[in-house]
């Protein structure tokens, strides 16, 4: 449905004001605007911005109203008075039991939600006992091996009640994480159609942010991911299968631009993928989440925000047809820029992320995970976590930001902004389908160079001093390393697990398990959704390590293209 | 390294030990006085091994095929050495060297050893040390011993000069490839290999390179084209079996026997030249005189083919 | 002829972050070394690499808590094959707490986040014996 365009401003009043700019330029401004200023993806900077900036803006067309296309504004109508964003800190780390322990403090202390990340083991696949795993058991998240650890980890915890985000990052884990919380749920009686949380499943994770020593080939990667989301938008009605995640994609090295590009691209592929399987959009399109950085440029992660909301309804509404409103509604996590924290002066941290936090709200974020400053030294302490909740709760209780929809809305650089970003990611959207699409620019090895040479750059920029970080290199510390409290990861989390492992693999009964496998390695080949084998192997004391080793063998492993 | 002996250094390279085979190429690398020393004491002259060059454009796919061909042969219990050349920076001196992570599959075998190695500002694609590094593998007892190069238009002369059989590595479709090829390359190659076969214009390019080549056609060796898709592994096998036919009629033929020969002097008359070389500058540094001489040379007022006598007979005679 | 100073650097074990690695490496080329970038290894990959490779230096590479577990064992197999001289420096997250027993356990240096690149290579140049 086209229709003519309405123009906010008057255009000769918007003329005028131009004129007037010109004089102003020339009889006031002392420096000539050079260019000289962009923001952190790029876009010049002007001096100051008017309504010619913005004079096409059609307020129906462009912006509407919350809850209502082209969703700019935010998702839903009463957006933050009819629902605060979620405090989200994320825990893990030990054994189940340790970090059901942390769930339990988080949610006496305010938390809304659980977000529980894992240890690398767990992440890459490789059970406790696994040679690969010494050293790494429980360290930087909690060890999961089988659906006996799942139990343990929400024992207590009303997953029918309260949202669970489970990141487990790669695909190739989700589907195993995700049938093992599934199996819980359906010991407990709780009706599937109650769980709602997020698995965050992205193949960039598998294949371009993170390497590893074993990785899956890109395609066996995105498979899985399909099969994860075909399969809770079956069963799970409530449940985010996917976080797209542009927030790891920025800490490696992408701009804002990238960042958002790259995971809707994401969302391009595995909408087609989707639909060639025989779904409808709508069925599975309004539980495709995402999960953005929030990074130093105020306005520009502000912009982004809602450019990705711009780019989205247009993505969906046009390119795919959708009809369902909930289709066309970007929603997302944030989580506050890693990148931007420093090891030195770390209670300057603390400002960043507020920072970022209070982006992420201008922003219409859905919900939020805000950083803890000693970010740079381990996984935060209780403290340091209880201060990431209290900044949420100040900006939620005491600043008023949240009771208006979308407050900078009209704002002529952020309109500016907005438009202009959203062009730049459907460019870069382009320029990623004239790869042959996401999965084959990352077989290529071409978004790894991406992500290498900006990284390289900033690294330089940061060198040079052309980059300014307060407290390393401009005015840079003089103070000694600072005295903080710093997280210890429980030791004993190996032998604990490696004593569960054995009892479980000595209890199961192994003969039936080995058929229920050997179906599972020979549905690999088939062109179905594994998620029900692997349920069925979960369910009978599969471990996550074990299911592992069958994709690897039946799906080979890739090179890693990094240099 | 620390201060070790010549004769502690080749009892234990005698002895196969594989730390100190690590120390003696680096010290070669380095072109050092004990790599020299070394290398004096294990010439083995008529070497054994058979030295295998890969070369072709970047993004052909070689290290993957090379992991490839080392499997095989490693699997079949063979001592295979792999150096991987890489390009020095122009700018900083230094060198980022990416071939090592490509062969990841190599780590279990104790009969691979890899070695990677930077230009260094040589501009034949190989290195000043490249062969003496394939020296001291041969005499440590390495059978195959391959050599992986960027090959970029004309830098192909070393890996020729180097190699007993050499394998150009290219991918379908890239048609201006074959035109280059005409450009001389062609006639270094004794193996082809198609490389990510499985896409689309590999027949055609395997077709188009076979025309080419019984035009040029040199030797009573005509070099076979071989479909590879390296990272599944597919055609690994028969290239393998390509190049110990190849080796087979390099020894029935003589040039076998020939090649190394022309190595040898080579190598020979390369040291020698160096020797000179050095002569020649420390010569004109020592003595004002000739650096005069030298200097007049270049502001026009002598002419270089009198005065070129006049430095010879001063230096040499 | 010139020496030049010869860096293996690994991912160290599971470890997933390779920003930070890779670009240490290319940097560690600007100044003019010779540096092979390892990808993820453990300590007995790391180690057979070095060797094979004459590395002076072996840098390792980790934010993900297994530092004291798989850092001294690199230093430990080094000397356990004679390479006594190997330099073994790592770089990542690594709490400071634990610095000193990395330091004892044979780790020459641990270069936090924000090291400008400045100061790894000023150290490998003093730290590296260059023999003629």
């Amino acid at each position: 449905m086209t229709q003519a365009n309405e123009r906010l401003f008057n255009q000769e009043v918007v003329e005028k004001i131009e004129r007037e700019k010109k004089r102003w330029y020339e009889e006031k401004v002392k420096f000539a605007d050079d260019g000289a200023y962009t923001t952190e993806s790029g876009i010049p900077i002007k001096l100051i911005y008017t309504p010619d900036d913005v004079k096409d803006l059609d307020y129906m067309k462009d912006l509407g109203f919350s809850g209502e296309e082209p969703y700019v504004r935010g998702v839903y109508p009463n957006m933050y008075r009819g629902r605060l964003f979620t405090i989200r800190q994320i825990a893990g780390f030990g054994t189940p039991e340790d970090t059901n322990q942390r769930f339990k403090f988080l949610l006496e202390n305010g938390a809304t939600g659980t977000s529980v990340v894992f240890d690398l083991p767990t992440i890459r696949g490789y059970d406790s006992d696994d040679p690969k795993a010494e050293g790494h058991v429980g360290a930087a998240g909690v060890a999961i091996d089988s659906i006996e650890d799942m139990e343990a980890l929400y024992d207590g915890i009303p997953i029918d009640k309260i949202s669970s985000n489970i990141v487990t990052h790669l695909p190739s884990t989700t589907v195993v994480l995700l049938a093992m919380f599934v199996a819980v749920a359906e010991k407990r009686g709780i009706p599937l159609e109650q769980l709602s949380g997020t698995t965050q499943n992205d193949f960039l994770m598998e294949t371009t942010v993170g390497s590893s020593l074993e990785v899956l080939p890109p395609r066996a990667s995105f498979r899985l991911q399909c099969d994860a989301i075909e399969f809770a938008s079956k069963t799970l009605p409530r449940w985010n299968p996917v976080s797209y995640n542009g927030y790891n994609l920025r800490e490696a090295g992408t701009t804002a631009v990238q960042e958002v590009a790259c995971a809707i691209a994401n969302a391009i592929a595995t909408t087609e993928e989707l639909i060639r399987r025989g779904n409808n959009v709508d069925q599975f399109a309004k539980r495709l989440s995402f999960f953005w950085n929030l990074y130093n440029d105020f306005f520009e992660e502000i912009a982004k925000c809602r450019a990705s909301r711009l780019v989205w309804h247009d993505v969906m509404k046009n390119r795919f047809g959708a009809k369902e409103p909930r289709s066309m509604m970007l929603r997302f996590h944030v989580q506050t820029a890693g990148l931007a924290l420093t090891k030195v002066e770390p209670l300057n941290n603390i400002i960043r992320s507020t920072i970022h936090g209070l982006a992420a709200v201008l922003g219409g974020a859905q919900s939020l995970h805000v950083d803890s400053y000693d970010e740079a030294y381990s996984a935060p302490t209780e403290q340091a976590a209880l201060l990431s909740i209290r900044t949420q709760q100040i900006i939620q209780v005491e600043t008023n930001v949240v009771n208006t929809v979308d407050p900078l809305a009209g704002s002529y650089y952020v309109e500016y902004l907005t438009k202009e970003m959203a062009k730049r990611i459907n460019d870069y959207i382009a320029l990623l389908e004239s790869k042959g699409g996401l999965v084959a620019a990352v077989e290529s090895g071409w978004l790894h160079r991406e992500i290498a040479d900006y990284a390289y750059r900033q690294q330089q920029d940061i060198e040079s001093g052309k980059k300014k970080i307060v407290g390393l290199n401009y005015f840079p510390s003089e103070q000694q390393n600072t005295e903080i409290e710093v997280f210890r990861y429980p030791e004993k989390a190996e032998a604990v697990q490696k004593e569960k492992l054995a009892k479980l693999r000595a209890k199961r009964d192994n003969e039936k398990l080995e058929k229920i496998l050997n179906e599972l390695r020979a549905k690999c080949h088939e062109d179905v959704n594994l998620m029900p084998y692997i349920i069925e192997a979960v369910k009978n004391y599969a471990t996550l390590g074990e299911i592992q080793n069958i994709f690897r063998e039946e799906f080979g492993l890739w090179q890693f293209p990094l240099v | 390294m620390t201060k070790m002996n010549v004769q502690e250094c080749l009892a234990r390279f005698r002895n196969k030990d594989v730390v100190i085979l690590g120390k003696i190429l680096k010290e070669i690398e380095d072109q050092t006085a004990l790599g020299y020393e070394i290398l004096k004491a294990v010439n083995t002259g008529w070497g054994n091994g058979h030295i295998v060059g890969i070369t072709g454009p970047p993004g052909a796919g070689k290290s993957t095929l090379v992991n490839q061909l080392a499997k095989y042969w490693g699997e079949q219990g063979k001592e295979i050495a792999i150096i991987a050349v890489d390009p020095t920076s122009p700018f900083s001196g230094g060198a980022l060297l990416g071939d090592r992570i490509r062969m990841m599959d190599l780590l279990k075998y104790e009969n691979i050893f890899i070695k990677s190695l930077a230009t260094r500002g040589n501009l034949g694609g190989l290195t000043a040390s490249t062969s003496d590094i394939v020296q001291l593998f041969d005499a440590y007892g390495k059978e195959i011993i391959i050599i992986e190069t960027v090959g970029v238009g004309q830098v192909e002369l070393d890996i020729m000069n180097i190699s007993d059989t050499v394998i150009l590595v290219n991918v379908p479709g890239l048609g201006d490839s074959i035109q280059t090829m005409k450009g001389g390359i062609m006639e270094i190659a004794d193996l082809y290999a198609i490389n990510q076969a499985d896409r689309p214009g590999a027949d055609e390019s395997v077709r188009d390179l076979k025309m080419m080549i019984a035009e040029f056609k040199k030797t009573g060796w005509v070099p076979t084209v071989t479909k590879t898709v390296a990272v599944q592994g597919t055609g690994v096998a028969e290239l393998a079996q390509e190049v110990e036919r190849h080796r087979a009629y390099l020894q029935d033929s003589g040039l076998w026997s020939e090649k190394r020969k022309a190595r040898n002097t080579k190598r020979l008359m390369d040291q020698v030249e160096k020797l000179f070389q050095q002569r020649l500058q420390d010569g004109i540094a020592a003595d004002s005189r000739l650096g005069q001489i030298v200097a007049k040379v270049a502001a026009g007022e002598l002419d270089p083919y009198t005065s070129a006598e006049q430095l010879f007979h001063t230096l040499f005679r | 002829m010139s020496r030049k100073i010869k860096v293996v650097i690994a991912k160290l074990g599971l470890d997933i972050h390779w920003r930070g690695a890779l670009v240490v490496s290319k940097m560690l080329r600007d100044r003019g070394h010779e540096v092979v970038f390892l990808g993820n290894m453990f300590p007995e990959q790391i180690v057979e690499a070095a060797i094979q490779e004459g590395a002076d230096v072996v840098g390792l590479s980790t934010l993900g808590g297994n530092h004291m577990s798989l850092g001294p064992k690199v230093v430990q197999l080094l000397r356990e094959r004679g390479l006594n001289d190997v330099l073994v420096i790592m770089g990542g997250v690594i709490p400071e707490e634990d610095h000193p027993g990395l330091m004892e356990a044979g780790i020459a240096k641990i270069f936090g986040p924000e090291t400008p690149i400045d100061a790894i290579d000023t150290f490998i140049r003093e730290r590296v014996p260059m023999y003629n």
